[in-house]
């Protein structure tokens, strides 16, 4: 993916829905219909602030049928580095912003004989969309959703129309929590576990389920990481022949972007592997944020994800 | 002639125990029990709590009718079955109750582990899931492209088609949902030219 590929879209609907999440509809500049998408998609937004370029990953929420607009929802991120603050604070109704192609890297096993969904906060998001396409489906399946209070539940009213008593919710501020170990430990065989929330309750569910004796591959999660700050280095790009500066609050990926050299990327969250980059030389260590390369690989430290990763060091070589 | 170095046939592993599972349900035929019996006695040192979730499901030959004995002796549950097919009725059943957890061990002739991996395949077991360790005669089922009857028990390169007689030439091609290697017929071009009959699959 590369911004040459974006799509150009406007702000047709803006909505809060919670304190913290507003729900965004996108249409395509000048009408028609957008790609098509399967339910737990992402796209990501590319917002032009005036100091720098934001490119968030976002899950589309919409019906995967209705494709005259894009929904997302956006939680505004106490810790920004802008994007979520540009959107939440920036970006109104009749705003024009890009988007690139849906991806789809957390999509709905086609064989499973059930799905348990495991939402926590804004990781509702991919669920709903997934949900068009299990609704009125042949397969069980159920709906697990944590939230802070009530008042942070977004999207409860489309979820309680539709989903009846498959939806189970829990509220922290009640002291509600998902059951995990009696969820995970009585499912039929063939069922396929599916999260997305905080890191600690995707390590959690991974956890839980493997102990009891789920195998990886019916173990689905997605989590996009916001670039983590850290460090101001030096990159020298081998192939482009440039050297680039990375400040402290900005991303490798985003640095070498603004040095106008392009990387192929998918999620730009330390999830897809396709920024995977050959480290050439370093004099430091590598600081591993994704969620893509093995412990082994990360260990060794021949190669790096710049979407979220960074170098403790005062000079890296890339092959790019 | 397209028989040899297909991708689809499937590969094989010596059985080991996987300790990770809470239940462990092994099927085996014939010769496969001295590999249910040798991962029992790996699990029984490794793991011993695992043996009281393991459930033996077992066609016992005239050799290995005495090995039920030796099952009882070290798992939780023991049934042995005078057929395949009523392994496989027991077997369907079973799954139909298991839980996520389940590690599925398979050991017999191919023909044996291919139908068992057919019905696990319906309930959407995954290799990860699933070992099996070939043992006992390679025969062959054979599906008949051409009248998609299934020939049994066959050991040689070429075979008589029992439901439409003409002469199939046994690939290497294997289909996993039907749990048999494809017959092709041999003589379509050059009628009644056949390769001599050779027994291969012993």
């Amino acid at each position: 993916m590369n911004d040459a590929q974006t799509i150009a879209v406007e702000v047709v609907g803006v909505e809060q829905v919670t304190p913290l999440i507003k729900h965004f509809k996108l249409a395509p500049v000048g009408g028609g219909s957008l790609p098509v998408f399967s339910g737990g998609s992402h796209i990501i937004v590319v917002m032009r602030a005036a100091d720098r370029v934001h490119k968030n990953p976002y899950s589309l929420l919409g019906s995967p049928s209705q494709l005259e607009t894009y929904e997302i929802g956006v939680r505004r991120m106490e810790e920004s580095r802008g994007g979520s603050h540009y959107m939440h604070d920036r970006v109104a109704v009749g705003s024009r912003l890009e988007i690139a192609h849906p991806v789809n890297l957390f999509g709905l096993d086609k064989i499973a004989r059930k799905h348990v969904l495991i939402a926590g906060g804004i990781g509702i998001t991919p669920f709903l969309a997934q949900l068009e396409d299990l609704h009125g489906g042949a397969v069980p399946y159920e709906l697990h959703y944590s939230v802070r209070s009530a008042e942070h539940a977004a999207f409860l009213e489309r979820l309680r129309r539709r989903e009846g008593e498959r939806l189970h919710m829990y509220h922290d501020s009640e002291g509600q929590m998902i059951p995990f170990e009696t969820l995970l430990a009585a499912q039929p065989l063939g069922t396929h576990v599916y999260v997305c929330g905080p890191a600690g309750m995707i390590n959690h569910v991974i956890n839980t389920a493997r102990s009891c004796g789920w195998p990886d591959s019916h173990i689905h999660w997605e989590q996009f990481s916001a670039p983590p700050v850290g460090d101001a280095f030096e990159v020298f790009l081998a192939r482009s022949k440039i050297s680039v500066h990375v400040p402290h609050d900005q991303s490798l990926l985003e640095s070498i972007e603004a040095a106008g050299v392009e990387v192929p990327y998918l999620c730009r969250g330390g999830v897809c592997g396709f920024c995977h980059t050959r480290v050439l030389e370093l004099d430091g260590e590598l600081v591993h944020n994704d969620h893509f390369l093995s412990d082994a690989d990360k260990a060794k430290g021949s190669s790096i994800m710049p979407c979220v990763s960074r170098a403790h060091c005062k000079r890296l070589v890339l092959d790019l | 002639m397209l028989v040899t170095g297909i991708k689809s046939k499937p590969v094989y592993a010596p059985l080991q125990a996987d300790t990770r599972g809470r239940c462990h349900l092994m099927l085996g035929m014939g010769v496969g029990a001295a590999p249910l019996l040798r991962v029992i006695a790996e699990m029984g040192t490794a793991a011993p709590k695992g043996l009281q979730n393991t459930h033996v499901l077992f066609v016992p030959d005239a050799g290995t009718a005495g090995e039920v004995e030796r099952f009882r002796a070290a798992v939780g549950s023991v049934q042995a079955f005078p057929s395949t097919p009523a392994l496989l009725g027991e077997f369907r059943s079973t799954l139909g109750r298991a839980l996520m957890g389940t590690r599925l061990y398979v050991a017999g002739p191919e023909s044996f582990i291919g139908l068992v991996m057919k019905i696990a395949l319906e309930f959407n077991l995954n290799k990860d899931e699933i070992r099996a360790e070939e043992c006992g005669t390679l025969a062959r089922r054979v599906y008949c492209i051409h009248c998609r009857a299934t020939t049994e028990n066959v050991r040689t390169n070429i075979v008589r088609c029992v439901e439409c007689g003409r002469w199939l030439l046994v690939r290497d091609h294997y289909s996993r949902r039907l749990a048999a290697y494809m017959g092709v017929m041999v003589d379509a071009e050059a009628p009644g030219e056949l390769p001599q009959l050779v027994e291969v699959f012993l």
